[in-house]
C-alpha cells in the first residue's frame, strides 16, 4: 500500500519538476538510522526515486523552507502543512512559492515510546509496521503489538486535519488512526490537577537536565527570529548558563514567543536529546490560544498572525 | 588476571565510595548519563549500552565557575574556585569515551595548562566496561581501536557471564583495587571467554569509514562549496551533535554580577561551532553561511585536530548520528567525499 | 603547519592559573574619537608592574569583572612600559561598559597572548606602515618600538587614514610623527571635509600615490578588512612580495590561549599562532575563512 503511495508521490513530483511548476522539492528520504527518515532536497528529476513515505516521516520539513529560494514543493503532513501556512501568515514565506503536497500520514511512530515500551533500543528491534490501527514490533525472539495511541507521537493524538484546505495536492487518503483528543490531554490534565508548587517542582526537575543545545528552537519552524532573545546581551534577558532557572525561563519565554504560531507539531519534544516533555507546554499553549482567541495557527493563510495584530475590541484595556 | 562476581560489585563500589564520588550510568535524571551512585541501583550492570550524555561532563562540566570576585573598599578581590576538585571514580566507561578523554586531554595540556580540566582529570579514576553491544551506527573500529580497548582506562572490566574479568591497566587502577575483597583469580576459561566477548563486540561494529582515504580527500575538497552546501542542507544548526560528542570541547566564557554590584563570578559553559553566533564579530561573521559551519565541524575533527595533535578528533561513538533530529550522519558525509582534482592535489603538494 | 612554539613567550599568570585576570587600575582616559577611547593602566601588584613586558603585536584579554572579557591589542610600545595602553572601540556590552569607567576604576588583564611583529625580519629594512581607523592601535606599538630604536631600521613611511578628521585616532602621535624628520608621514581622510587641509583619499589609493619603494622593504598593514583587501594589491603593484607584507587578523576570541576553539582558521588559532601573519602565510592557510 505504501509502495503505491510512494510511487504516486514520485510520479507527481517528477511531473511537477518536468513541467517547471516547481524548481525544488523538500521531502523525506531514507535515513541511516533504523526507523528514521531524513530531509532531502531534490532539484533533479533523476533523484525523485529517493522520496519515501513510511511511518517514520517525523520531520516537520517546513523548518527548511525559508532557506530555499524559488518555487518549492514540500511533502507535508497536516501539522507540517499548518506550519507552512503559519509561516505564510508571518510573511516568512510567500504562498505562491510553495506547493504543499499532503501525504497520508496515519500517525507517526514515536520510536522513543516504542523503545520505552519494549525496553529495547531501536537497533535491537527488527521491524515496526502498522497493521491497521495496531503497531507490530518484531525483535529477536518475538513480537509485541501496541494500539496506535500507545506508540504514536503525542502530537498525533491531537491530530485534527478536518478543515485544513491548503493542500495543493494530496497523495492518498489521510486517516489519522491515532487521533484521540481526550487521550492527548491526559498528561496535561494531570499537570492541571497539580498545585502550583508541585508543578514548579516538576518543571524544575525537568529543566535541570536541559543542556541548552537549542535543538527545540532550531527545529521549530516558527522560531524564525534572526536574533533570538537569548543572544541579546544588552540587556541580558536570560543567562546562557544551563542552570535550571535559566533553562526554564528560556523555554517559557520561547513558548510565549511562539504562541499563536506554534501548531503543536511535536518536533521540539522529539528533538530534545534529554527527553524534556515540551509537548506538554505546546499542547497546553495551543489550548489556551484556542480558548482565549478562538484561533488555530496555520489554518487560514489570510488571517493576521495572532500576537502581531489586534482588534479594537480587545479584552485588555491596555490595547484599547 | 583477576575477576569479580557480579553480585560482589556492589561491595567494590561501596569500598570506592569511601574515597571517591562514584559515578555510574544512570537514568535517574530522565536521560542516561553518568550520575553519582545512589548506593543501591545496579541496573547498569545488567544493560551495557552507552550513555546519551558523554562522561566529558565530569571533566568539562556543562557549566563551570572559574572564579568569583568581590568588590571591596580597596578594589576587587578574586576568589579562585575549583582548584582541588573532589576525587571521582567513573564506573562503566566505554572505550570510545575513554579514548575521547585521552584525545581532549591534549588540547587542555597544550600551550597553557587548563587547571580546571587537568585537576579533575588527575583526581579521577576510570573504570572501563568493555562494550558488548555496539549500536548499529558505532564505528570505533575504523578509528584505530575497538570496543574492548583498555588503553585509556585504569581498570577494564569485561562481562563474562556471572562475573567481570578485571584488567589492572595502570598503577592508579592497581592502587584502587588494593585491599578489595571478592577478587579471585580468573581461570584460563575465563580469559578465553573474555577474549570471545571482545572479538564478538568487535565483529558487531558494522559501520565503517576509511580514514586513510578521508585524510587524502579532505584537503582537496575544502573549497568544494557545492558539495558542502548539499551536505549542510538539512542541518538545523542546533548543538546536539556537539554537546553529545565526547571529543567536542569548545566552550564559551561569560560573567555574572550580583544586582547590587558587590560581586559576581566568571563561568564557562559548553559552546558549539554549529551555532550561527559562534564566530560572530560586530563587523562580520566568517561562518555566516551554514555550509561553512558544517564544514568546520567535519574538518575540525578529521583534519585540523589531527594536524595539531596527530589524532582524529572522533572516536566513532555514534551519538551524533543517533540523536541528530534530522539524521545528519557524519559517516555518510565522510564516505561520500569527492575525490578532488589532480590539479588541486598538485597545488596542495606544492604548498605543504 | 605545526603548532606555534610558544615556549619563549613571556608568561605572567595570576596564581598559576591562565584564566585568572590580574587587576589593573585605569590611570588616564583619552577620547580619541566619538567611539574610541585609549586607556592608560598599570597593574596593582608592584612586582608585576616591575616585571611585566610584552612584544608589539601581542594582545590581552581585558575584563570588566561581572560584565565580561574582550580582546584588545596592547597599543603602547614595549620600550615604554609605564603606563600600558589599549585602544577600545565601543561596539558591544563589554566595550560599552569599559567606556563608562572612569580614572581609578579597576579592570582585569590576562596576557600577553599571541605572536608578535617580526622585529628581526624588519631590522635593517625600510618600513612602510599602512593603517586605517583604529587599526593604528597595534601598529602604534610597533611604530614607537621602531622609533625608540631608530638606528636599527631604514626609511620609515607611515600612511594613516580614517573616514573623517574626527575618526583619526592618536592625533598626538600623528603630530609627533609629522614633526619627526626621520619619518615620512601621510595622513588622509576618505572624503573632502571643510576645515581639513590635509590629504583626501582612501588609504589604498593614497598609499599608491606615496609609492614607497619595495626594495629591501617590509609593509605592515592594519585596518578594516576592506582596507587591507585593497591595500595588498597596491603594494603588490609597487613590487612588494607576499612575505614582505604583514598584517594582523581579527577573530571573535574568548580564552585567548587556543582552547575555546572559536578563533581558528583551519588548524591555525589566531590567538595562539597570530594575530600577526604575513600575506605569504595567509595565502597558504588551508582554510579561506580569513
Amino acid at each position: 500500500m505504501t509502495e503505491d503511495l510512494e510511487q504516486k508521490l514520485r510520479d507527481e513530483v517528477r511531473t511537477l519538476l518536468e513541467k517547471g511548476k516547481i524548481e525544488h522539492v523538500i521531502g523525506y528520504g531514507e535515513g541511516s538510522l533504523k526507523f528514521a527518515t531524513t530531509p532531502i532536497m531534490i532539484s533533479d528529476q533523476a533523484d525523485v526515486d529517493r522520496l519515501v513515505i513510511n511511518p517514520f516521516i517525523h520531520n516537520n520539513l517546513s523548518v527548511l523552507l525559508p532557506e530555499v529560494s524559488g518555487k518549492v514543493a514540500v511533502v507535508a503532513k497536516v501539522c507540517d502543512a499548518r506550519s507552512i501556512i503559519s509561516l505564510v501568515q508571518n510573511k516568512q514565506v510567500a504562498r505562491e512559492n510553495v506547493f504543499i503536497i499532503g501525504v497520508p500520514c496515519n500517525g507517526i511512530v514515536d520510536v522513543a515510546k516504542v523503545e520505552k515500551l519494549t525496553g529495547l533500543d531501536r537497533d535491537e528491534i527488527d521491524a515496526v509496521t502498522w497493521k491497521d490501527d495496531r503497531l507490530v514490533v518484531t525483535f529477536a525472539g518475538g513480537s509485541k503489538e501496541f494500539s496506535a495511541p500507545e506508540v504514536a507521537l503525542d502530537s498525533c493524538l491531537d491530530c485534527d486535519c478536518s478543515g485544513f484546505k491548503e493542500f495543493d495536492l494530496v497523495i492518498g487518503e489521510i486517516t489519522p488512526v491515532a487521533a484521540n483528543k481526550e487521550l492527548s490531554r491526559v498528561r496535561i490534565k494531570e499537570m492541571e490537577a497539580m498545585t502550583p508548587a508541585q508543578r514548579w517542582e516538576f518543571w524544575k526537575n525537568e529543566f535541570s537536565r536541559c543542556i541548552r543545545c537549542y535543538a527545540c528552537r532550531q527545529i521549530c519552524p516558527v522560531c524564525f527570529c534572526e536574533r533570538c532573545f537569548v543572544e541579546e546581551t544588552e540587556p541580558l534577558w536570560v543567562s546562557p548558563l544551563p542552570r535550571w532557572q535559566d533553562n526554564l525561563i528560556f523555554q517559557a519565554v520561547r513558548m510565549m514567543h511562539v504562541a499563536g504560531r506554534c501548531t503543536d507539531c511535536g518536533e521540539c519534544q522529539r528533538a530534545c536529546p534529554v527527553n524534556i516533555p515540551l509537548g506538554l507546554l505546546t499542547g497546553k499553549m495551543e489550548d489556551i490560544v484556542d480558548e482565549l482567541f478562538d484561533y488555530r495557527a496555520g489554518m487560514d493563510k489570510d488571517a493576521a498572525p495572532l500576537m502581531a495584530a489586534y482588534e479594537p475590541e480587545e479584552a485588555e484595556d491596555l490595547m484599547r | 588476571m583477576k575477576k569479580i562476581k557480579k553480585q560482589n560489585v556492589a561491595g567494590l563500589l561501596e569500598k570506592w565510595q569511601k574515597e571517591f564520588t562514584v559515578f555510574v550510568p544512570s537514568k535517574a535524571s530522565g536521560v542516561l548519563q553518568m550520575a553519582a551512585w545512589d548506593g543501591e541501583n545496579l541496573s547498569f550492570l545488567e544493560r551495557n549500552r552507552n550513555t546519551a550524555i558523554p562522561p566529558k561532563a565530569n571533566f568539562l562540566p556543562t557549566m563551570q565557575k572559574m572564579f568569583g570576585f568581590r568588590k571591596e573598599e580597596g578594589g576587587y578581590v578574586l576568589e579562585p574556585t575549583d582548584e582541588d576538585p573532589p576525587k571521582q571514580l567513573l564506573f562503566g566507561i566505554h572505550p570510545c569515551d575513554a579514548r575521547a578523554i585521552s584525545i581532549i586531554d591534549m588540547v587542555f595540556k597544550d600551550a597553557y595548562e587548563d587547571k580546571y580540566y587537568l585537576s579533575r582529570r588527575q583526581n579521577t579514576v576510570l573504570v572501563g566496561m568493555a562494550c558488548t553491544s555496539p549500536y548499529d551506527n558505532c564505528f570505533c573500529t575504523s578509528l584505530g581501536f575497538g570496543p574492548a580497548d583498555a588503553t585509556d582506562v585504569d581498570i577494564m572490566l569485561t562481562d563474562i557471564g556471572d562475573s567481570f574479568l578485571l584488567e589492572q591497566v595502570t598503577d592508579k587502577g592497581k592502587g584502587v583495587l588494593a585491599g578489595a575483597k571478592d577478587l579471585v583469580e580468573a581461570t584460563q576459561a575465563d580469559e578465553k571467554k573474555a577474549k570471545e566477548v571482545k572479538e564478538s563486540a568487535k565483529a558487531a561494529v558494522s559501520t565503517k569509514i576509511d580514514t586513510k582515504e578521508i585524510s587524502k580527500r579532505l584537503p582537496l575538497v575544502f573549497d568544494d562549496k557545492k558539495f558542502w552546501e548539499e551536505i549542510a542542507a538539512k542541518c538545523v544548526s542546533c548543538g546536539i551533535c556537539t554537546f553529545l560528542c565526547p571529543t567536542c570541547y569548545c566552550f564559551d566564557i561569560s560573567d555574572e554580577m550580583l544586582r547590587d554590584g558587590s560581586g559576581g563570578a566568571r563561568y564557562r559553559n559548553w559552546d558549539c561551532c554549529s551555532f550561527a553566533v559562534y564566530t560572530k564579530m560586530p563587523a562580520e561573521n566568517p561562518r555566516e553561511e551554514k555550509w561553512r559551519r558544517v564544514r568546520q565541524k567535519v574538518y575540525h575533527k578529521y583534519a585540523f585536530y589531527p594536524e595539531l595533535f596527530g589524532v582524529i578528533g572522533c572516536t566513532g561513538c555514534g551519538r551524533c548520528i543517533r540523536q541528530c533530529p534530522v539524521n545528519w550522519d557524519i559517516t555518510q558525509t565522510l564516505n561520500s567525499l569527492p575525490e578532488g582534482t589532480a590539479a588541486k592535489a598538485e597545488e596542495k603538494q606544492k604548498t605543504s | 603547519m605545526t603548532i606555534s612554539d610558544i615556549s619563549h613567550r613571556k608568561r605572567f599568570l595570576a596564581q598559576g592559573n591562565v584564566y585568572l585576570p590580574h587587576i589593573a587600575v585605569i590611570e588616564k582616559i583619552i577620547d580619541e574619537t566619538p567611539t574610541v577611547k585609549t586607556f592608560h593602566f598599570n597593574f596593582k601588584d608592584e612586582k608585576l608592574r616591575k616585571e611585566f613586558t610584552f612584544e608589539s603585536g601581542q594582545f590581552g584579554e581585558y575584563s570588566i569583572l561581572g560584565v565580561g572579557e574582550a580582546t584588545f591589542c596592547i597599543s603602547s610600545s614595549p620600550t615604554r612600559l609605564d603606563p600600558l595602553e589599549c585602544a577600545v572601540a565601543r561596539v558591544g556590552k563589554v566595550t560599552n561598559a569599559l567606556h563608562r569607567l572612569g580614572v581609578g576604576a579597576e579592570i582585569g588583564f590576562r596576557g600577553p597572548f599571541g605572536n608578535s611583529f617580526p622585529l628581526d625580519y624588519m631590522e635593517g629594512k625600510n618600513l612602510v606602515f599602512v593603517a586605517g581607523g583604529i587599526g593604528l592601535a597595534p601598529l602604534r606599538s610597533l611604530i614607537w618600538n621602531v622609533l625608540d630604536n631608530r638606528a636599527k631600521y631604514g626609511n620609515v613611511d607611515i600612511v594613516y587614514g580614517a573616514r573623517t578628521p574626527r575618526d583619526l585616532c592618536f592625533k598626538y602621535d600623528l603630530e609627533a610623527w609629522e614633526k619627526d624628520s626621520s619619518v615620512n608621514m601621510t595622513t588622509t581622510v576618505d572624503r573632502e571635509v571643510p576645515d581639513w587641509t590635509g590629504n583626501v583619499g582612501f588609504v589604498p589609493a593614497v598609499t599608491e600615490k606615496v609609492a614607497p619603494s619595495a626594495k629591501n622593504a617590509v609593509a605592515i598593514v592594519c585596518g578594516p578588512p576592506i582596507m587591507i583587501r585593497f591595500t595588498f594589491p597596491v603594494l603588490e603593484k609597487l613590487g612588494f612580495t607576499p612575505p614582505q607584507m604583514i598584517t594582523t587578523l581579527e577573530k571573535r576570541m574568548k580564552c585567548g590561549i587556543g582552547k575555546c576553539g572559536r578563533c581558528n582558521i583551519g588548524e591555525i588559532y589566531v590567538c595562539r599562532d597570530g594575530p600577526v601573519f604575513s600575506y605569504e602565510e595567509i595565502r597558504n592557510f588551508s582554510s579561506d575563512e580569513v
